[in-house]
């Protein structure tokens, strides 16, 4: 089946800088897909061409099979777009709004009659549809941003940064919301909250300087980047011979440890990749008959994945500019 | 075009959801009536003039064109890309041109709406004229016809100024040096080229003089299609300026 979203080899060059820089990715029917990324990195650009609003420099962009630069008319039809920072007609009210939206996107008068009360129902509006958008709070806003977004019933729904600037009740019901939009659209969202994207999307692409720099499942990912995550133990006994006898078991990578009160050592132990020593660990304490009271094993987030591989990125990109200079000396 | 009408609806909504279009509106009737006013005494005091009322009234018309058709144009796009609107109105299905125009019409609606409001004055005169000086309709009508033939142009040179900037007083500022020039130095031109080939290109071009013409009734063709033609090219601008943003 035709991929709902292809990109190839997108550039975008505004006066001077490089905002992406050969970018290739698909997105499938039905996917949630989590566009991830540091402020800058190229996530807005990337949306902002999908939705026909700028052009790419290079590269081919297509929605749906249609190409975004040439049928902008027939892609823009078929996309729900929310813009960063949502933007919005502060002195109109929430239902007039809609209204205006579901004009210009062309939906005949009876189904607009169906469908906005329809959206304001689904986005929690309803009590507040006659009311101005200037004077809702941060949380509604974004809804009626969602519920422009929805009002089309889009193949495509494409939001930047859904979830910014709400407090956290908020940001669960916009998550709960996009989880349950999921299942009759697809979705492109971009953040740099990471649990966001733990949370709610089958799929993670994560953006760098204008490339991509990873893309798959948020499980896989945390798999084949970095299994073990960190094991946390305290115990009590002599600092140094604890820490020797750690040091020693097969499976650990590395240990560093730290005499707290009592004469308790908390250690942080970084196991090899694929292994668990947390039994060897329990072994190690018993025969040397110290006290336990903590073994525990910290999952790695995204968040460190995220960190660890832009800062490869960065070390590499680093490393390339050294040798760029070695050479012009 | 299937646009239009829904952009043009918000655009109506927008003045009158503000304070902006009562502002202008106001004032503008402030300095008209002001202006009747002094005409109807001053020709009351002198006797019978050259000068009927309406005519007097119309020679005013450049004051409120410098000043309030880039006061109603300042707002139209340059807001919009300020507040980032533009960008939710231009992913819609929606052309650039279709946006341009419907600013535009929406801005000459306010306009003729406002002028439109002296019309009232016309119905004073006529009431304590009398009937032995009764009111030619003709040149009024044609009056008014040059105001809007003029002001729909003037107009859409101030929604080209607020296409380049994301502030609305630089907009209202290049507007009002355009206006300026269009309005002031040509008619200065004019003035000191009388007799000359440049002063006939200047009296063809001057707003004043057209107005003299339209306010006595001479409907000429060539100022209607030097307006349709300057608004189709300012119209034109706009557009490209709107989607300069696809190949800056």
């Amino acid at each position: 089946m035709q991929p709902m979203i292809k990109v190839e080899n997108l550039t975008k060059r505004y006066a001077g800088v490089t905002a992406l820089n050969g970018v290739s990715f698909e997105v499938q029917r039905g996917e949630i897909v989590g566009f991830l990324g540091p402020n800058g990195a190229g996530k807005s650009t990337t949306m902002r061409i999908l939705t026909g609003f700028i052009p790419a420099s290079s590269g081919r962009v297509e929605v749906a099979g249609l190409d975004v630069f040439e049928n902008s008319l027939e892609v823009r039809e078929r996309v729900g777009y929310m813009p960063e920072n949502n933007p919005l007609y502060v002195d109109m009210r929430v239902s007039e709004y809609l209204k205006f939206r579901s004009k210009l996107k062309g939906l005949p008068r009876a189904e607009r009659k169906e469908r906005i009360p329809e959206v304001l129902e689904m986005c929690g509006l309803t009590d507040v549809s006659h009311r101005i958008i200037g004077q809702l709070s941060k949380g509604y806003r974004q809804r009626v941003g969602l519920a422009d977004a929805l009002l089309a019933e889009p193949d495509l729904l494409i939001l930047d940064e859904p979830t910014i600037g709400l407090d956290p009740v908020q940001i669960r019901q916009v998550r709960q919301l996009i989880k349950d939009l999921g299942k009759r659209h697809t979705i492109l969202l971009s953040t740099h909250i990471l649990p966001e994207v733990e949370m709610t999307c089958n799929r993670v692409i994560i953006i760098h300087h204008g490339r991509i720099l990873a893309s798959d499942t948020p499980d896989n990912l945390m798999k084949t980047l970095h299994a073990g995550g960190l094991i946390q133990v305290e115990v009590r006994g002599p600092g140094s011979e604890v820490q020797a006898k750690m040091r020693a078991l097969e499976d650990v990578e590395s240990v560093n440890a730290k005499i707290i009160e009592d004469g308790y050592v908390r250690v942080a132990l970084t196991p090899k990749l694929g292994t668990d020593p947390r039994e060897r660990i329990y072994q190690t304490v018993a025969t040397n008959g110290w006290t336990l009271r903590e073994l525990t094993r910290t999952r790695t987030t995204l968040e460190d994945i995220f960190v660890q591989i832009t800062r490869e990125e960065d070390e590499a990109e680093e490393e390339r500019r050294e040798q760029r200079r070695s050479v012009l000396r | 075009m299937r646009n239009v009408p829904a952009l043009l609806r918000r655009e109506l909504n927008a003045y009158f959801a503000s304070v902006l279009g009562y502002v202008v509106i106001m004032f503008f009737l402030l300095v008209m009536g002001v202006s009747f006013v002094s005409i109807v005494g001053e020709l009351l005091s002198r006797g019978s003039t050259q000068l009927t009322v309406m005519e007097g009234f119309f020679s005013w018309f450049w004051l409120p064109s410098l000043f309030l058709v880039p006061a109603i144009t300042m707002r139209l796009l340059a807001e919009e890309k300020r507040a980032g609107t533009l960008e939710m109105l231009m992913t819609a299905p929606v052309t650039d041109f279709e946006v341009v125009l419907a600013k535009w019409l929406g801005a000459v609606a306010l306009y003729t709406l406002m002028w439109a409001a002296t019309g009232l004055y016309v119905v004073i005169l006529r009431h304590f004229s009398g009937e032995q000086t009764a009111l030619d309709l003709g040149p009024i009508l044609s009056g008014y016809l040059g105001i809007v033939v003029i002001g729909q142009f003037l107009i859409a040179v101030g929604l080209m100024t607020s296409a380049m900037t994301r502030n609305q007083v630089t907009a209202f500022l290049i507007a009002f040096a355009l206006l300026f020039l269009y309005l002031i130095a040509i008619w200065f031109g004019y003035y000191f080229t009388r007799g000359t080939t440049a002063g006939k290109i200047f009296e063809f071009l001057s707003a004043f003089e057209q107005m003299n013409d339209f306010q006595r009734g001479v409907v000429d063709l060539r100022p209607l299609v030097l307006y349709a033609s300057g608004t189709v090219l300012a119209l034109f601008i706009t557009t490209r300026v709107v989607e300069s943003r696809k190949w800056r």
